[in-house]
């Protein structure tokens, strides 16, 4: 499988540690963060990963963390704007 | 938010110590591992007239497993306390076993004081950092008034869903600070609806399915659906394998039963889930010591998958209809009658085909007929441990389990050293079944040390020591895949075992021989109190079948 992008909006409860689980999620599970917002003040994180694994491998194990509310997969959501 | 107070006869202002105490015995905690130190004192100082048991290990990792075993014994949270630094760290590796086989328990650390966090204070160390990888979710306390909301939704988030570890770091101003005694409920309910049309295309794949296998895990276990499985399982006529972690969830006897799958499963078992063309995988998790080469798993197989926790689905092997749900509500939906009669008469001629048998290769003590010999004088509501290695496979192949809190083994991390400290937190789970502790020589020096927390509870856990002089597993791969190069797994400078028993004042005996086994075993089970039972076996003894790495289950070695 061919290294593939794609761009998450992570909504999350704040904490100190936040952004350390969301991007310890991210390495473990094999994806490279290429891109990283984060906007403290609205409690989210947008980040474009690249991985030969399917994007739900991550955002699927980003829901499982007790502090992220919502993981929206941006890509598809402009995938189906273009279509 | 619902607002509950801490039944508490004097004033409604506290020591944060004392809110965890008191917490703690809200919950329904009797009994609590743990070892104390600096940073943790204050709750020491609360734990000394509270009224709650308190087990002293002799080793944090030693209070891990036993608050693992305790979970796992009795669906309980199972709870830890440690001091902060080298007490928080000793108790990871129990974190990351709980984590991989979903165990819920509640580890309290203490940590330096708020002020000093950060500056390398002594005995400090980031445990929330730490923390992140091996745990469901941890809390540091950075405001007093957070302690009771904290310690809420520990508990509950260690137990609701998917079962995992959680981490509260206290630090030890908060442990001293005045607090009020409330504590909010939390709302954390994170079990997803089933929706209809999910059942449906279940139940469609189900009957049409002509070669079904139910792949069981451990997550029926878990999820307290054992009776549920059954009456499933009876309902439909699907022959079931399971997992080492699912072991105890079919009877033995039911006879489409085919046992373990797996790198060390029987041959029917892997040989029905290769040819089958329907998985039905219920609460498990398609691991790599399951599968075996993966593209060559259940090839033809069309996959239901059945789990609480929706990164568990297509993570390792797409499914064709999954649902995510409580097994306890979802199996009887499920439970529909099938016309499979052909192949279950399959199933039953291998099972018969690959039975176990008891033909030991060399004239010393046969551990698997010896294991098989103490299962058959055990009762049903025994709990045995085991650590990890071959004596663990053994455990698994020739020992009957009728629930799965019965066999407590370290599966997904495989931890040396659990089976000790396991078994001393089931005996405080289940204090009138029996405890019976499996070990092998080089697992049983990992925590040794707690023969010391057997001696001072007074315990009676039963301790069988397979000794081959080897770290037998390694020792195995080793003649099977680097030309026996025996690097390191040669322990003939092993101890006196029995020495070391008697030294914690526990009963204890040597055998070698076959003729000694029965009598040793009736001799171990009547003692009164504690007993280690040094059983030496022949260093060559090895786990069969075996699939060698990258094979697939249907390639099984018999023999070297």
């Amino acid at each position: 499988m061919s290294l593939q992008q794609s761009s998450l909006k992570v909504s999350v409860n704040n904490s100190p540690e936040l952004l350390e689980r969301v991007l310890r999620v991210a390495r473990h599970r094999g994806f490279k963060v290429e891109l990283l917002s984060w906007n403290s003040e609205s409690s989210t994180l947008e980040m474009t990963v690249s991985s030969e694994r399917k994007i739900s491998l991550l955002s699927k194990q980003l829901e499982k963390l007790i502090d992220v509310t919502q993981v929206v997969n941006l890509t598809e959501i402009t995938q189906e704007q273009r279509a | 938010m619902a607002v509950t107070a801490i039944t508490q006869p004097q004033a409604n202002i506290m020591r944060g110590a004392d809110l965890l105490v008191s917490y703690l015995k809200q919950e329904g905690v009797d009994t609590v591992f743990g070892y104390p130190g600096g940073a943790i004192m204050p709750v020491y100082d609360a734990l000394y007239d509270a009224g709650l048991k308190h087990v002293l290990c002799r080793h944090e990792q030693g209070a891990a497993f036993a608050a693992v075993g305790y979970a796992r014994a009795s669906n309980r949270v199972g709870v830890c306390i440690a001091t902060s630094g080298p007490g928080a760290t000793n108790l990871i590796t129990g974190l990351a076993d709980a984590y991989m086989d979903s165990v819920p328990i509640v580890a309290i650390t203490g940590q330096v004081t708020s002020a000093v966090i950060g500056t390398d204070a002594f005995q400090e160390i980031d445990v929330l950092g730490l923390s992140l990888a091996c745990t469901k979710h941890s809390f540091m306390v950075t405001d007093k008034d957070d302690l009771a909301n904290v310690l809420k939704q520990a508990f509950t988030i260690a137990k609701s869903g998917r079962p995992g570890p959680v981490l509260v770091d206290i630090p030890k101003d908060i442990q001293l600070a005045e607090v009020e005694a409330i504590i909010e409920t939390s709302h954390y309910d994170p079990i997803p609806a089933v929706e209809h049309t999910d059942l449906k295309a279940a139940i469609a794949l189900l009957e049409q399915a002509k070669q079904p296998i139910v792949y069981v895990g451990g997550g029926v276990g878990m999820a307290q659906a054992v009776d549920q499985l059954q009456k499933f399982i009876e309902v439909t006529g699907i022959p079931s394998v399971t997992t080492l972690k699912g072991i105890g969830a079919i009877p033995t006897t039911s006879p489409y039963a085919l046992g373990m799958l797996g790198m060390h499963g029987n041959r029917a078992a892997n040989l029905s889930v290769h040819d089958c063309d329907l998985l039905v995988v219920i609460g498990a998790r398609f691991d790599d010591r399951v599968t075996g080469h993966l593209a060559t798993f259940a090839q033809g197989a069309k996959v239901l998958h059945l789990d609480i926790d929706p990164a568990e689905i297509d993570k390792i092997r797409d499914c064709d209809v999954s649902i995510c749900g409580n097994l306890v509500t979802l199996l009887p939906e499920l439970a529909v009658p099938l016309e499979i009669k052909e192949w279950q008469q399959k199933c039953w001629d291998l099972k018969q085909e690959f039975g176990t048998s008891y033909n030991a290769p060399y004239v010393s003590i046969y551990a698997p007929q010896l294991l098989r010999q103490l299962s058959d004088k055990l009762p049903h509501n025994a709990v045995v441990t085991c650590d990890v290695g071959q004596h663990q496979m053994w455990v698994a192949q020739h020992m009957r389990f009728t629930r799965p809190e019965n066999h407590l083994s370290s599966a997904g991390l495989g931890t040396m050293g659990f089976g000790l400290p396991a078994g001393i937190g089931a005996r405080h789970a289940r204090p009138n079944d029996p405890v019976v502790v499996v070990s092998g020589d080089g697992s049983f020096m990992m925590n040794v040390q707690e023969l010391g927390t057997i001696k001072r509870e007074q315990l009676n856990v039963k301790i069988v020591l397979i000794d081959n002089q080897r770290l037998g597993m390694v020792r195995q791969w080793q003649q099977l895949f680097f030309e026996e190069r025996y690097s390191e797994t040669i322990l003939t400078d092993n101890p006196d075992f029995v020495a070391i028993a008697k030294a914690f004042d526990i009963e204890a005996r040597c055998i070698t021989q076959q003729s000694e086994v029965l009598s040793a075993l009736d001799e171990m089970l009547k003692s009164d109190g504690a007993y280690l039972l040094h059983v030496r076996i022949h260093e060559a003894d090895n786990v069969w079948p075996l699939v060698p790495p990258g094979a697939s289950n249907a390639d099984m070695m018999e023999s070297v």
